[in-house]
């Protein structure tokens, strides 16, 4: 079962990666601006770099059985803050503060659906409103703007390469070390699959999952910071929306949203495909509706994709196994 | 799962429900005595229309999470209905005619919902978080921001249609929806089937329940309710935009949860939903009254759901450790450690 599993995987983010190839040739053919390195490397990646970011913890999370609804407003909460510090008593304590509204703001998710057992989706749900109305209530609406580190974080080029791409790549690395070869990565496996057994295998259940929720916080603090940097300044209700992109970003990418399957290549390669398809409908002027629409039904495909290779390599199982004890 | 444990306990009933309730209270009278304008005529009128679209609303959501699916499309459905409505109002249609124009819409697009949960087993949030974004890409293809200068005949339900010239009809309807709810939650036996889905899925289908089915008329159903809801909120102005309904989604969840459903399905009652989100719908307008800043009715907002959550969660882990103290004979060992 296990080589059956490995083995899907793999042709699954083939099917990501060739799905990718279609796209970047298909809209560079179209208009071949798209393929410049400036545009491709300069706009298209750097655009989607916020996202991306926050999808790869946010593997870990779904991989769990969880969810994180809230990533979009800690990093608002965590930016505007940060631009308060920053303000007042400067570049270094903005980024401090902004890192540790991201740490808080994950631990308290973690600490209640870890602790109080409260479901992820509720928590998430109820801290989104608290982070939106956090950020809301204490800029009263007004616009946070960006200082020093921001700007390093979000408006640099290093090389010809925007940093935060620098930024993207190292995480991603560290993230897919993190769930492929770590022993933490297996034990969110073991989670997702089966929480109790996971428990009396001797694995702390807790401590797992809040770390997962964590790290989402600590990197949607620094997503903040590239998308502080990247606009320039940063209202409330930025993070609008924001947490359903990623989630569909993690979604496309096979991971399964009741947790125990996924893979973070196919994450990445999934936020590759989110920004071709959203940069690149834009350079073919294709309005912004239609844009949307086209996600939805990427998203939809990719599921039903999913379901099919699933509903086979369980009807596969059946036949083999045919063992009364499997379930 | 816990409600049916808690329904045949003695003085188990009504637990939630009740605290709410109680909360409800002492938070009205607060208000009584701490601000001038909170009980005015206009302002309870206004809390009452917001009241009304957002219980509508919750209701049909409080079906769908108590099967255990959610509906994360429903904001982007309303919008959608919102604004066929206006086009359809704008040809001088009345009452009668949009009313079931919209239930028939919000149905069908629900229907997309239901469908892809069960036929592809798309599991609810991800399916109905792909539909968002169709629903949502739709709009902006089909009309151009907003349609404008609507006919009396279209707002006529949220302007003149006053009950003794004061109460707004649209709290009719809901009183009549809420009445219908709580009847059929209780006592038809659609309602058990959903229960029965939203505890096990498997259990209710070896039991002889068309799961399917029965998810999708639930679906139908709750777009029929939501469709209303968006009635509500399209006739109480003049124009209509395409973001009517964005983000109303989640305070119809928020509404539900904070009524005491689970989202794991399988419990929850209708009274909880109302005042879960009679709750909700008063927070903007109390904290303007208390002469705090409207900007943190959100945050507000949020510390009401989790201090609900978190106390309904720990009595729920009480609830829970008991259990087997009780009945707990073969490993006594480790219960005294």
């Amino acid at each position: 079962m296990k080589t059956q599993a490995k083995h899907f995987k793999i042709s699954f983010n083939i099917i990501l990666f060739f799905i990718w190839l279609v796209l970047f040739t298909g809209i560079g053919i179209a208009n071949p601006q798209f393929f410049a390195f400036d545009y491709s490397v300069g706009v298209m990646l750097r655009s989607a770099v916020e996202i991306g970011l926050v999808a790869l913890p946010m593997t870990l999370v779904i991989i769990t059985g969880g969810i994180d609804l809230s990533v979009g407003n800690t990093m608002v909460l965590a930016a505007m803050l940060g631009g308060l510090a920053a303000i007042k008593y400067g570049n270094f304590a903005g980024f401090l503060a902004t890192i540790l509204i991201g740490f808080f703001c994950g631990l308290l998710n973690g600490l209640i659906i870890a602790k109080v057992k409260v479901s992820p989706m509720i928590t998430t749900l109820s801290t989104m409103f608290l982070y939106l109305g956090l950020a809301r209530g204490i800029t009263s609406g007004d616009s946070v703007y960006a200082y020093d580190i921001a700007f390093f974080f979000g408006d640099t080029s290093i090389a010809g390469i925007p940093a935060q791409i620098f930024l993207y790549a190292v995480l991603a690395v560290v993230f897919w070390v993190i769930l492929a070869k770590s022993v933490y990565g297996r034990k969110l496996y073991a989670i997702g699959l089966n929480e109790n057994a996971a428990r009396y295998a001797g694995i702390n259940v807790d401590r797992v999952k809040t770390a997962a929720y964590v790290l989402t916080g600590l990197v949607s603090s620094l997503a903040a910071l590239i998308w502080l940097g990247r606009f320039n300044s940063l209202k409330y209700d930025a993070g609008t929306n924001f947490n359903l992109k990623v989630i569909t970003i993690v979604v496309l990418g096979g991971t399964s949203i009741t947790g125990g399957y996924g893979d973070m290549r196919g994450t990445i390669l999934a936020t590759l495909i989110i920004a071709t398809l959203t940069n690149g409908l834009t350079v073919l002027n294709i309005p912004i509706g239609a844009q949307t629409i086209v996600q939805g039904v990427v998203l939809i495909i990719s599921l039903i994709s999913l379901a099919i290779v699933n509903q086979r390599k369980n009807r596969k199982k059946i036949i083999k196994v045919e063992a009364p004890a499997t379930h | 799962m816990d409600h049916a444990g808690g329904k045949k306990s003695a003085g188990g009933f009504l637990t939630r429900e009740f605290y709410l309730g109680v909360f409800l209270v002492i938070l009205l009278i607060f208000l009584r005595f701490t601000t001038d304008g909170f009980y005015s005529l206009n302002n309870i009128m206004s809390v009452l229309n917001i009241f009304s679209y957002i219980l509508i609303a919750s209701i049909g959501m409080n079906m769908i999470i108590i099967t255990s699916n959610i509906d994360i499309s429903s904001g982007a459905l309303i919008s959608v209905v919102c604004i066929a409505l206006a086009a359809i109002g704008k040809t001088g249609a009345n009452l009668w005619v949009l009313l079931p124009a919209g239930m028939l819409m919000g149905a069908l697009l629900s229907g997309i919902n239901g469908l892809f949960i069960t036929k592809i087993r798309i599991p609810a949030l991800v399916a109905t978080m792909a539909t968002t974004q169709i629903f949502q890409g739709i709009l902006p293809l089909c009309i151009d921001g907003s349609i404008y200068d609507l006919p009396p005949s279209f707002t006529w339900l949220g302007f003149e249609a006053k009950i003794f010239g004061i109460i707004p009809a649209s709290v009719l309807i809901m009183l009549m929806i809420t009445i219908i709810a709580l009847i059929f939650m209780r006592y038809s036996g659609f309602s058990k089937k959903l229960y029965a889905i939203g505890n096990n899925a498997n259990g209710a289908r070896l039991a002889g329940i068309n799961v399917n089915r029965t998810v999708v008329i639930t679906y139908l159903i709750a777009g029929a309710v939501f469709g209303i809801s968006a009635i509500i909120l399209a006739t109480g102005s003049q124009r209509v935009t395409t973001t009517m309904g964005s983000n109303l989604e989640m305070t119809f969840i928020a509404a539900v949860v904070l009524g005491g459903t689970s989202t794991d399905g399988g419990s929850g009652k209708v009274m909880g939903t109302v005042f879960g989100a009679l709750i909700l719908s008063m927070v903007t307008q109390a904290i303007n009254y208390l002469g705090i800043s409207s900007d943190w009715s959100d945050a507000v907002k949020g510390v009401i759901i989790i201090v609900s959550v978190i106390v309904s969660a720990t009595s729920f882990i009480k609830k829970k450790r008991m259990i087997p103290l009780a009945d707990a004979t073969a490993v006594p060992e480790v219960q005294a450690k």
